[in-house]
C-alpha cells in the first residue's frame, strides 16, 4: 500500500521514445515531410536564384534566359507550400495526439492513485500541467526534426559552398560556427529561468482557480480588492520571471543573427576581391547570401533544441511529480486517444459480483498526514455482516481519516485489511462498488445531469433509478427541479443545496447496490425530518452492513458498536450503554448533545 | 461574432496610456532598428558594384566594416525592441487580468453558477494570454513592419519608377488579400477556445472529485466523458489551426510571385542596361527583406485571428453585468443621512422584510423553488427584528431559509418589497458597505492555499497581527490556532488532509469576528461541530453574538438555543413565528413537536 517514490526522474529521450511509439506512422511522416522540404526543395531554390543572376552575367551552366529561372523558381515555390501545409496537418496532428496521450495517460493514472489524496497541489496548478507542459513536451519532439532537417541541410550547403570557394567558407562560416556553439553552453542556464517562470504562471492559474472556486466567500466577505490585490502581486511576479526569462532567450537569440550578420559581412570582406578578378560571381555570392539565412535558422535550431530540451525536462519534471512514483512508462503509455471513429464503452466490463460479506477487520490501521503529527495509530476494528457501526468523536480525531484510510482513499502506512478472512492487498481498488460504497463530507457533483451524476456511468434502468433517488429521500426535491433527473447541477453541483448535494450522492450510493455502505456525517447538511427519512430508507435494507460517522444521539443508541475515537486513537468500542458508564471521552461526546436538546424540557 | 477594430483600438487606448513612455520608447528603438535595416543593403550593393567594376581593395575593406559595424548596433536595437514589447505587453495584460478579474468576482452568483473554476483560468488567463501577443507584438510588428515596407518603397523608386512601381503594386495586392482573410479564422478560433475551455473545465472539475469518482467506481466512464470532449477539442482546434495556416501559406505564395516579378523586371532592366548588376541584387535583396515584414504581418494576423477569439470572449465578459444595480450615487448619498457614518462604530442593526415576494432567476438554482401553486422562494414574507434580537429560522431544507440571507446580503433582488438594513433599503446600500455591515457563515467554507492570516484577512495585509491575535483570543480559539502552525505566516493545510470541515467553520468563525459587523447570519453554522467542539464553541458564539442582531439558519435545534425567537419557514411562508420560550412550552405548536422528535430519537 505504501508508495514507491524512489524511482530516477522521467528522461527527455525515454519520453520522446515512448512518443514514438505510441505514434509511429505520424513521426515518420512528419520526419519524411521535413527532410524532404528542406534538403530537397530549400536547396534546389538556391541553386536556382544562383543560376539566375549568372545567367545575367553569361555564366549559367544552361543557356536559359533569366526569365525561364525565375519561372522554374515559381513552380518549385508552388510545390514547397503543398508539402508545407501536408506537413503542417501532420504536424498538429503530432503535437495533439501526444498531448492528448499523455494528458490522457496522466488523468487515468490519477484516477487510479488513492483518491483523497491523488494531487499534489491545487487543482489549478495541476491543470496548467495537463494545458501547458504536455503541450511543450509534444512540441519539443517536433524541433528534433527540425534540427534534423536544417542539420542534414546545412551538411550539403557546407559540402556545396567548399566547392565553389573553400577560403570563402572557411573563414565566413567556420568562426560563426564556433561562437555560437559557445553561446550554446550558456544555454544551459535556461533551465533555473523557465522553471521560475513557468511557477509563477502555474501559481497565476491557481489563484484564478481560488478565487472563482470561493467567489461567493470574496463576495459575503467583499474582498474583492485585497483578493484582487494578491493576484496583482503573482500577476507581477510572473511578468518579472517571463521577462527575465525572454531577455535571457533574446540575447542568446540575437548571438546566432549577430553572427550571421557579421557572416554576411565578412563574405563581402573576402569575397570582394574574388568577385574583383572574378573567380567568384555574383551568382556564387547570392548563394551563399541564401545559405547564410539557413545557417542562421539551423545554429538557432541548436540553440533552440538545447533550450526545448531543458524546458521539455522541466515539464516532464512537473508532469511526472503529478505521477507521483508511478513506474516511468505510464506518462507515455500507448493508449488510443480516439479521434475518430467509435467511442469504447461508457461501462466498466466487469460487473464482478460482489463476495458475499461476513466479516470485514482490520488491524494496526496508521495513517499519518505527511509534515503533521494528524491522523490515526494503530486503529483495530471489525464489522459484522448486518451491522451498525458508529464512528464517533471528537472535531479533528481522525473519524473521515479512518473510514478513508479502510477505503484505500488514503494510502495506510501500516495496518491489514481483511475481508471474510482474507487479506486485502489494494484497498483502493477492492472498496468499490458492488463491495462498498462511500459518501464522503462534502461530496463532489459535476456540471453534468443530476442523472449523470447518479449514474456516473452505470447501466441502471429508470426503475431502479427512481428507487435509488427515493431511498437517497430525493424524489419531492426532484419534483421540484425544472428538469427533474435531467436538470444539469451546475459546477461542482452549486445549483443544489449542501443537503440535496448529499442526497444524491446517497442515491449515487444506493445504486450501486453494495455490501457495505459508508457514510461520513451523511446527517450534516440535512433538516430533522429529512434526515429521519433518509435513515428510515437507509435501514430498510436489512442485508447491508453499516460504517458511518455520526455524533447523533438516535444513531448512537441503534448502534450495534460505537467506535471512540479520541487524537487518532481508539479510546474505547462498544454498545452506547456500557460505554456511558466506563468511557469519559464517550461521556463528554454525550453531553455535548445535551445542549442539542432544549435542557427547558 | 466579429470584434471590431474599435474595440481593439479601445483596448490598446486604454491599456497602453499608462504606459506612454515605455511605449514611446519602446517605437524610438523599434524606427532605429528599422532605418539600420534599410541602409545596410545599400552599402552592399555599392561594395558589390566596386568590386566588379575593379574598385580598390581598400575601399571595399572598409564598406565591409561599416557592413559589419551597422549589423552589430541594429542586432541590439533589436534586442532592445523585442525585450521593451515584452514588458509592455506583460504590464497591459496583467492590468486586463486585474479588470477582468475584478468584473467577474463581482458579477452576482447566477454566473458564477455556471461556470466552472477551470473555464474562469482559461477564459482569464488562455484567453488573455492569446491577447498577450496582440500588445506586445501585433502594434510593434505591424506598425514597425509598415514603416519597413514604406522605408523599401521610398528607396526602389529612387532607384527605378518601374521597379518601384512593380515592386509597390506587388506589395498594395499582398497586403489587400492578407487583410481580406483577415477576420475569415476568428469563428473557428473562438470554438477552437470554447472547445478548450470545457475539455480543461471538465479535466479540472474531475481533478476535484476523484474521491467520489474512485469511491464510485466511475472511472471507466470519466475516460469515456473524457474521449468525447477531447474528440470536440480536436475536430474544432485542427480546424483554426489549418485555416490560420492557410493564410501564411497564401503569403509565401504571393511572396514568391512578387520575388518572380522582381526578377524579371530586374533582369530586363538589367540586359537594357537601365541598371548595375549590384542593384539588381539590391532589389532581389530588398524583395527578401519585405518578404519578412510582408510574413511577419500575416503571421501576425493570424495571432490577431486568435487574439481576436479571445478578444470577442473577454468582450462578452465585460458586457456581461451583475443583475445587482447598483444605486447611483446621489440616490445613495440622500438615504446615507439615514443610514450612519460609514466610519463609526456600527453596533447592531435593525433588519426588516418588507411583503418580499422572490423567485430564483430561471437559470439560478432552482432549490428553492418549492411551493407548487407559486413560483415563489419568499412569497409575501415580513419580518422585522430589533437591534441585537436574536432569530433562530427553521425549515425543511428548501423551505427558503438560505434565501433570506442570500437576498440581505444583496446576493440576489427581491422582486417585490424590499429589504432593509438599519431601516434603509439595501438596493440604497452602497453593496461594499452592506456586506461589511453583514456577516455570514455559509454551510460551506471556502479556503485558500495560503497561510492562515491570508485566509483569515481574505489577503488584506493592513489588517495589524495584534488585531488577529485578539481575535482569536476573544473567541478563545488561541489553543487551537497554535495547533495548526507556528505563527501566522504558516501555510494552511487546505483540501482533504488538511483541516476538517468542521475546522474550516472555525476559521470562518475568527473571519467574521475580524470584520465586526452589525448583523450576522449563522447559516447552520455549527452542522459540522461535533458536539465538544460545538460545546467548546459556544461562549465563541455568544460573542458574535453580543451587541449585534442575529439570524440563526438552523435544522439542528441545539442551533436556535439561544435565539430570542423563533420563525419556521415552510414554500417560502412563515408556518410559525413566536417567542422561544412561549412555542417551545406550548405543546400544539410545531416548534414543540419538533422538540418531541428530536429527544425521541430518528427510530421510525
Amino acid at each position: 500500500m505504501t508508495q514507491n517514490s524512489e524511482r530516477p526522474p522521467l528522461s527527455v529521450v525515454s519520453t520522446w521514445m515512448g512518443l514514438i511509439r505510441c505514434f509511429p506512422g505520424l513521426y515518420s511522416l512528419t520526419a519524411a515531410l521535413r527532410i524532404v522540404v528542406f534538403v530537397g526543395i530549400f536547396q534546389v531554390v538556391g541553386l536556382l536564384i544562383r543560376f539566375f543572376f549568372d545567367s545575367l552575367t553569361g555564366s549559367a551552366p544552361l543557356a536559359w534566359g533569366p526569365n525561364a529561372w525565375a519561372a522554374l523558381l515559381l513552380a518549385v515555390a508552388v510545390l514547397r507550400n503543398c508539402l508545407i501545409f501536408t506537413d503542417m496537418y501532420v504536424f498538429f496532428r503530432w503535437t495533439f495526439s501526444t498531448a492528448a496521450t499523455m494528458r490522457k495517460n496522466l488523468l487515468e493514472h490519477i484516477l487510479s492513485m488513492p483518491g483523497a489524496r491523488s494531487l499534489p497541489s491545487s487543482t489549478g496548478e495541476a491543470i496548467s500541467r495537463f494545458r501547458e507542459d504536455a503541450e511543450e513536451v509534444g512540441n519539443y519532439t517536433v524541433w528534433a526534426l527540425f534540427l534534423l532537417a536544417t542539420g542534414t541541410f546545412g551538411v550539403v550547403a557546407l559540402f556545396t559552398m567548399a566547392r565553389i570557394n573553400l577560403r570563402v567558407t572557411a573563414f565566413a562560416f567556420l568562426p560563426m560556427l564556433l561562437v555560437v556553439a559557445v553561446a550554446n553552453m550558456t544555454r544551459l542556464r535556461v533551465q533555473q529561468y523557465r522553471e521560475a517562470s513557468r511557477t509563477s504562471a502555474g501559481n497565476v492559474t491557481g489563484f484564478i482557480g481560488e478565487m472563482f472556486e470561493n467567489v461567493q466567500g470574496v463576495q459575503v466577505a467583499t474582498a474583492e480588492e485585497s483578493v484582487l490585490a494578491h493576484f496583482e502581486e503573482l500577476n507581477e511576479n510572473r511578468r518579472k520571471n517571463a521577462l527575465r526569462d525572454r531577455l535571457f532567450n533574446e540575447i542568446l537569440d540575437s548571438t546566432y543573427n549577430h553572427f550571421a550578420s557579421i557572416g554576411l559581412g565578412l563574405i563581402l570582406l573576402l569575397a570582394g576581391a574574388a568577385l574583383r578578378e572574378g573567380s567568384f560571381t555574383i551568382g556564387d555570392f547570392s548563394l551563399f547570401a541564401y545559405y547564410l539565412d539557413f545557417a542562421i535558422v539551423m545554429i538557432s535550431t541548436v540553440g533552440v533544441f538545447i533550450a526545448r530540451w531543458k524546458q521539455a525536462g522541466v515539464s516532464i519534471g512537473r508532469m511526472d511529480r503529478l505521477l507521483r512514483g508511478a513506474p516511468a512508462s505510464t506518462l507515455v503509455r500507448k493508449t488510443p486517444i480516439y479521434l475518430s471513429g467509435a467511442f469504447p464503452s461508457a461501462r466498466d466490463a466487469s460487473p464482478a459480483e460482489a463476495d458475499f460479506l461476513q466479516g470485514l477487520s482490520a488491524t494496526g490501521l496508521t495513517y499519518r498526514f505527511p509534515g503533521s503529527e494528524k491522523g490515526i495509530v494503530d486503529v483495530d476494528l471489525r464489522l459484522e455482516r448486518g451491522s451498525f457501526t458508529v464512528v464517533t468523536g471528537r472535531i479533528g480525531a481522525g473519524k473521515s481519516t479512518l473510514l478513508r484510510v479502510l477505503l484505500g482513499l488514503l494510502p495506510a502506512d501500516s495496518g491489514e485489511i481483511h475481508w471474510n478472512g482474507r487479506l486485502v492487498d489494494e484497498a483502493a481498488s477492492f472498496f468499490v462498488p458492488p463491495v462498498s460504497a462511500y459518501i464522503s463530507q462534502t461530496p463532489t457533483l459535476f456540471s453534468e445531469s443530476l442523472r449523470e451524476n447518479i449514474l456516473l456511468g452505470l447501466d441502471a434502468n429508470d426503475a431502479k433509478l427512481a428507487q435509488a433517488v427515493r431511498a437517497a429521500a430525493l424524489e419531492p426535491d426532484l419534483a421540484q427541479l425544472e428538469n427533474g433527473l435531467e436538470t444539469v447541477v451546475g459546477p461542482r453541483g452549486v445549483k443544489l443545496s449542501g443537503g440535496q448535494r448529499q442526497r444524491a450522492a446517497a442515491a449515487r450510493m444506493f445504486i450501486r447496490h453494495a455490501e457495505l455502505l459508508v457514510c461520513d456525517d451523511l446527517s450534516s447538511a440535512l433538516d430533522v425530518e429529512t434526515e429521519q427519512l433518509l435513515w428510515e430508507r437507509l435501514f430498510a435494507r436489512r442485508d447491508a452492513t453499516y460504517l458511518v460517522v455520526s455524533h447523533r444521539r438516535p444513531l448512537l443508541r441503534r448502534a450495534d458498536q460505537i467506535i471512540v475515537l479520541k487524537s487518532g486513537r481508539v479510546e474505547d468500542v462498544g454498545r452506547l450503554d456500557p460505554l456511558l458508564e466506563r468511557c469519559a471521552e464517550m461521556n463528554s461526546l454525550w453531553e455535548g448533545h445535551i445542549s442539542e436538546q432544549s435542557s427547558e424540557f | 461574432m466579429r470584434p471590431s477594430a474599435q474595440i481593439y483600438l479601445r483596448l490598446l487606448i486604454r491599456y497602453l496610456r499608462p504606459q506612454f513612455g515605455q511605449t514611446l520608447l519602446l517605437l524610438s528603438v523599434l524606427c532605429a532598428n528599422l532605418l539600420l535595416q534599410l541602409i545596410n543593403p545599400l552599402i552592399m550593393r555599392r561594395l558589390l558594384d566596386s568590386a566588379l567594376a575593379g574598385g580598390s581593395v581598400d575601399l571595399l575593406t572598409r564598406l565591409a566594416f561599416l557592413f559589419i559595424a551597422i549589423a552589430v548596433v541594429q542586432q541590439m536595437a533589436a534586442v532592445g525592441s523585442t525585450v521593451l514589447a515584452e514588458n509592455v505587453g506583460w504590464r497591459a495584460t496583467n492590468a486586463l487580468r486585474r479588470d477582468l478579474a475584478r468584473h467577474c468576482l463581482r458579477l452576482d452568483l447566477s454566473f458564477h453558477q455556471q461556470h466552472t473554476p477551470g473555464e474562469m483560468i482559461e477564459r482569464i488567463d488562455g484567453d488573455i494570454n492569446a491577447m498577450a501577443r496582440f500588445f506586445s507584438q501585433f502594434v510593434v510588428q505591424i506598425l514597425g513592419n509598415c514603416l519597413l515596407l514604406i522605408g523599401v518603397m521610398a528607396v526602389l523608386f529612387r532607384e527605378d519608377l518601374r521597379v518601384g512601381a512593380a515592386i509597390g503594386l506587388f506589395i498594395v495586392i499582398t497586403l489587400f488579400v492578407l487583410l481580406r482573410l483577415r477576420n475569415l479564422a476568428v469563428p473557428f478560433w473562438q470554438r477552437s477556445r470554447e472547445a478548450s475551455a470545457r475539455f480543461f473545465g471538465f479535466v479540472e472539475e474531475r481533478l476535484a472529485g476523484t474521491e467520489d469518482i474512485r469511491a464510485s467506481n466511475a472511472r471507466v466512464f470519466t475516460l469515456y466523458r473524457f474521449h468525447q470532449l477531447l474528440r470536440t477539442f480536436w475536430q474544432t482546434t485542427v480546424r483554426a489551426e489549418l485555416l490560420g495556416f492557410s493564410m501564411i501559406n497564401v503569403a509565401w505564395l504571393l511572396f514568391s510571385v512578387g520575388n518572380a516579378v522582381a526578377f524579371v523586371v530586374g533582369a530586363s532592366l538589367f540586359l537594357s542596361g537601365a541598371l548595375t548588376i549590384g542593384t539588381v541584387y539590391l532589389i532581389f535583396h530588398y524583395t527578401n527583406l519585405i518578404s519578412q515584414p510582408v510574413q511577419r504581418i500575416a503571421q501576425e494576423f493570424e495571432q490577431f485571428q486568435r487574439a481576436g477569439a479571445g478578444v470577442a470572449r473577454v468582450q462578452e465578459l465585460f458586457e456581461t453585468e451583475s443583475r445587482l444595480a447598483e444605486a447611483p450615487a446621489a440616490a445613495v448619498g440622500a438615504a446615507s443621512s439615514a443610514g450612519g457614518d460609514r466610519a463609526g462604530p456600527a453596533g447592531a442593526l435593525s433588519v426588516e422584510f418588507k411583503r418580499v415576494h422572490f423567485a430564483y432567476p430561471t437559470d439560478a438554482p432552482p432549490e428553492e423553488r418549492r411551493s407548487e401553486d407559486e413560483r415563489f422562494a419568499l412569497d409575501d414574507f415580513q419580518l422585522r427584528l430589533e437591534p441585537n434580537e436574536v432569530l433562530g429560522l427553521l425549515g425543511r431544507t428548501g423551505s427558503g431559509k438560505t434565501s433570506l440571507a442570500r437576498l440581505l446580503l444583496r446576493l440576489y433582488d427581491v422582486d417585490r418589497g424590499c429589504v432593509l438594513v438599519a431601516g434603509r433599503d439595501v438596493r440604497l446600500w452602497p453593496l461594499r458597505r452592506l456586506r461589511s455591515q453583514v456577516g455570514v457563515v455559509t454551510q460551506d467554507v471556502q479556503l485558500f492555499e495560503a497561510s492562515i492570516r491570508d485566509n483569515l484577512t481574505f489577503f488584506d495585509r493592513s489588517v495589524p497581527d495584534v488585531r488577529i491575535r485578539e481575535a482569536i483570543n476573544e473567541l478563545g480559539l488561541a489553543p487551537w490556532y497554535a495547533s495548526l502552525g507556528e505563527s501566522l505566516d504558516a501555510p494552511l493545510q487546505v483540501g482533504s488532509g488538511g483541516l476538517s470541515a468542521g475546522e474550516a467553520q472555525l476559521v470562518a468563525f475568527t473571519r467574521i469576528f475580524l470584520r465586526d459587523p452589525g448583523v450576522v447570519v449563522l447559516d447552520e453554522a455549527s452542522s459540522r461541530l461535533d458536539p465538544a467542539t460545538d460545546a467548546y464553541l459556544e461562549s465563541a458564539v455568544d460573542r458574535l453574538l453580543t451587541n449585534r442582531t442575529g439570524i440563526l439558519i438552523a435544522h439542528r435545534l441545539s442551533t436556535v438555543q439561544r435565539a430570542d425567537r423563533i420563525l419556521i419557514l415552510e414554500n417560502g411562508r412563515i408556518r410559525e413565528q413566536g417567542d422561544r420560550s412561549v412555542l417551545a412550552s406550548d405543546p400544539s405548536s410545531r416548534y414543540h413537536h419538533l422538540l418531541q422528535l428530536g429527544a425521541q430519537g430518528l427510530e421510525a
